[in-house]
């Protein structure tokens, strides 16, 4: 085997200029692609982070039903008392914290714009160990318990072009009914401003404290979700604690329904799942175009080197070791250029994931339209995993093995007599 | 028992719709340590007797016999083999590995054998290429060397497996004349040292003189077998 792969070695760098062409597609072919899986993966995991931190946390609890009018946003059927459920779910292994919120609809009103938008009541003092909106906080402060002020997003603040300190009109939906559809209104101080990194909570939330929240929306005691963190356990964790939270919340009455945050952004899990279907397109081609490459160079190998091979035929050496030796010329270039693009791709993707690639260049229409599919602003970051440079790495070599094989098949086929004659 | 037997070998070679006799009921036989040419003009069969006897072609008809076995009865792993073990080749264009030195030329059919230590393969190969006089060229590759060192590297690959028989198609053809007739002496050198036995095609005179026995072919029969030495 060693002397095949040393001779393999050495006529790879025979034609120098054309290796290096291979090399060039090889490289750049999979450098691409290994920017492109560490670029989807970063946005995959900055989205469900941000899933996580500002929208749903790992489990939300609602009363029987309200989950079927979810995208209504109505304040009915609400959860009882959801304090008294805290000791029970904080007795489950794995919860980490839990909080009572009230999601409502709303618009807030500048005294010339009226901008729609999504309520959010929250426990003060409990909602930083759940989601990460407190320090997040660019100017102005967190609410305390008793304060009636509201805490909105920098994009909303932009859009209202408001500042901490200033007033608003706050239109809160108090019933979602179409027949008894109602509101309140109430004039509220801005306290804070915040920049979660979520497009949607940062163009389209507010956050007011709950007791505010109970007395303007007429909610005492009561609340539309309970939502819980727990200590970073995987998917199966999660989906064990939300059977063990029903049964233990529910015992025979079946009055609390708990959804996993997958559940919850079941839109986004389809989109990213959609996106992944497409891009096994795009590195299909990428492949091909490095394949294609290899196979290019390798054909031209077995016509310019006819004569060797027959003469290395009339030597001794057997159809199979032909093969092998030009599958290892072949797999050699895919290997070193596999490496190549593992480096290229690895330090692109580096940089990607330290400075990360941003759309303000390509444009406001560009970054909205790219923040209505994923949950992350204007900023894309790289997560580049050693699997996946593995994964490629082997990938390009087989794929180079592969596309060496027909034609190492027709220089092991070659009849050596005609092959000596060739000029 | 006859290193090399040919008995009423036949070769038609079927072009298009044309089939074309290169040999015609030819018999032969040659002994081990023999220094044979086999001469005529182009296309009296010379190159397809050395095919045949170097294992690379077949007969249509007739046998051939090779250290007494029975060639049409090989299998094309088993014809490697023989040409692995028992035969070296030396072509009119050297056909040296490019990407190789004068040296790994020389070692790359030991590699192959597989039969031996690094060290025995080292110590073989540079005492072959000594021995073909390119002692101070073992680095060298194919093109920094001149057709006549080539030739000799060529030889000396072909010598060093040991083998029982050298075939070399027009070994000089590419040569001027005086570096030929130092490839032929080198090659009759070896012969007597090691008792190879060397079969030659050629249409060069100088090389048919200097043959122990000339074979004569004229359209695909022997014309004459004349032992002289």
């Amino acid at each position: 085997m060693l002397p095949y792969l040393k001779l393999a070695f050495r006529n790879i760098f025979r034609f120098k200029r054309r290796t290096f062409i291979t090399f060039l597609a090889t490289s750049v072919g999979l450098s691409l692609l290994i920017v492109t899986i560490s670029l989807m993966n970063g946005i995959d995991k900055d989205s469900i982070s941000n899933i996580i931190n500002c929208q749903t946390s790992h489990i939300k609890i609602f009363a029987q039903g309200y989950h079927d009018k979810l995208d209504d946003y109505p304040l009915d059927p609400a959860i009882e008392q959801p304090e008294k459920r805290y000791s029970t779910l904080l007795e489950i292994p794995g919860v980490k914290a839990v909080e009572s919120r009230i999601l409502f609809g709303a618009t807030l009103i500048n005294g010339v714009d009226e901008l729609p938008c999504l309520g959010v009541a929250v426990e003060t003092d409990r909602d930083p160990d759940l989601f990460k909106i407190k320090e997040s906080i660019l100017e102005g402060d967190w609410l305390e318990p008793a304060d009636s002020q509201i805490l909105l997003g920098v994009d909303l603040a932009r859009d209202l072009r408001v500042k901490v300190g200033d007033r608003l009109t706050l239109r809160l939906i108090t019933s979602t009914d179409k027949k008894n559809f109602s509101w309140n209104a109430v004039d509220v101080e801005i306290k804070g401003i915040f920049e979660s990194g979520d497009p949607n909570v940062d163009r389209g939330r507010i956050f007011i404290p709950m007791a505010a929240a109970r007395e303007e929306l007429g909610m005492t005691g009561r609340a539309t979700e309970i939502v819980v963190r727990l200590n970073g356990y995987g998917e199966k964790r999660i989906e064990e604690v939300q059977q063990q939270i029903v049964q233990s919340l529910n015992g025979d009455s079946g009055m609390f329904q708990a959804y996993s945050w997958k559940q919850l952004a079941s839109g986004f899990l389809a989109v990213s799942k959609m996106k992944t279907k497409n891009s096994g397109i795009v590195i299909f081609v990428m492949l091909l175009i490095a394949s294609v490459g290899i196979v290019n160079t390798m054909l031209m190998t077995v016509m310019e080197r006819t004569r060797e091979i027959g003469m290395l035929a009339a030597m001794g050496l057997k159809r199979r070791e032909i093969l092998r030796l030009f599958v290892y010329e072949g797999g050699m270039i895919g290997l070193i250029g596999s490496l190549l693009g593992c480096i290229l791709g690895g330090l692109f993707s580096w940089y990607l994931q330290v400075k990360g690639f941003s759309l303000t260049a390509w444009g406001e229409t560009m970054q909205r339209m790219s923040e209505a599919v994923y949950p992350v602003k204007g900023v894309f970051y790289a997560d580049l995993s050693f699997g996946v440079l593995i994964m490629v790495f082997l990938f390009g070599t087989a794929i180079a093995l592969l596309g060496s094989y027909l034609p190492a098949r027709r220089a092991a086929r070659m009849d050596p007599i005609r092959a000596l004659r060739h000029i | 028992m006859p290193l090399i037997q040919f008995k009423d070998v036949s070769k038609t070679y079927h072009t298009g719709k044309v089939d074309f006799p290169a040999l015609d009921q030819v018999s032969f036989t040659v002994e081990s340590g023999e220094f044979l040419s086999i001469a005529g003009p182009s296309g009296s069969g010379k190159t397809t007797i050395l095919n045949i006897v170097g294992c690379l072609d077949q007969p249509t008809a007739g046998a051939f016999h090779f250290s007494d076995r029975n060639i049409a009865e090989q299998t094309s792993n088993q014809l490697a083999d023989i040409r692995r073990h028992h035969i070296g080749f030396v072509f009119q264009t050297f056909n040296l590995i490019p990407v190789l030195s004068a040296f790994e030329n020389v070692e790359f059919p030991l590699l192959m054998k597989g039969d031996l230590s690094p060290q025995e393969r080292k110590r073989l190969a540079g005492k072959m290429l000594a021995e073909v006089g390119l002692a101070d060229f073992q680095t060298r590759r194919p093109a920094e060397m001149s057709g006549g060192q080539q030739q000799r590297v060529a030889i000396a690959r072909a010598l060093v497996k040991q083998p029982k028989l050298v075939l070399a198609d027009e070994p000089t053809a590419n040569l001027d004349s005086q570096t030929g007739q130092e490839i032929l002496e080198l090659m009759k050198a070896m012969n007597q040292k090691t008792g190879t036995t060397f079969l030659f095609s050629t249409h060069d005179r100088m090389v048919m003189d200097r043959a122990d026995r000339l074979i004569l072919l004229k359209d695909g029969r022997i014309a004459d077998d004349e032992k002289r030495r």
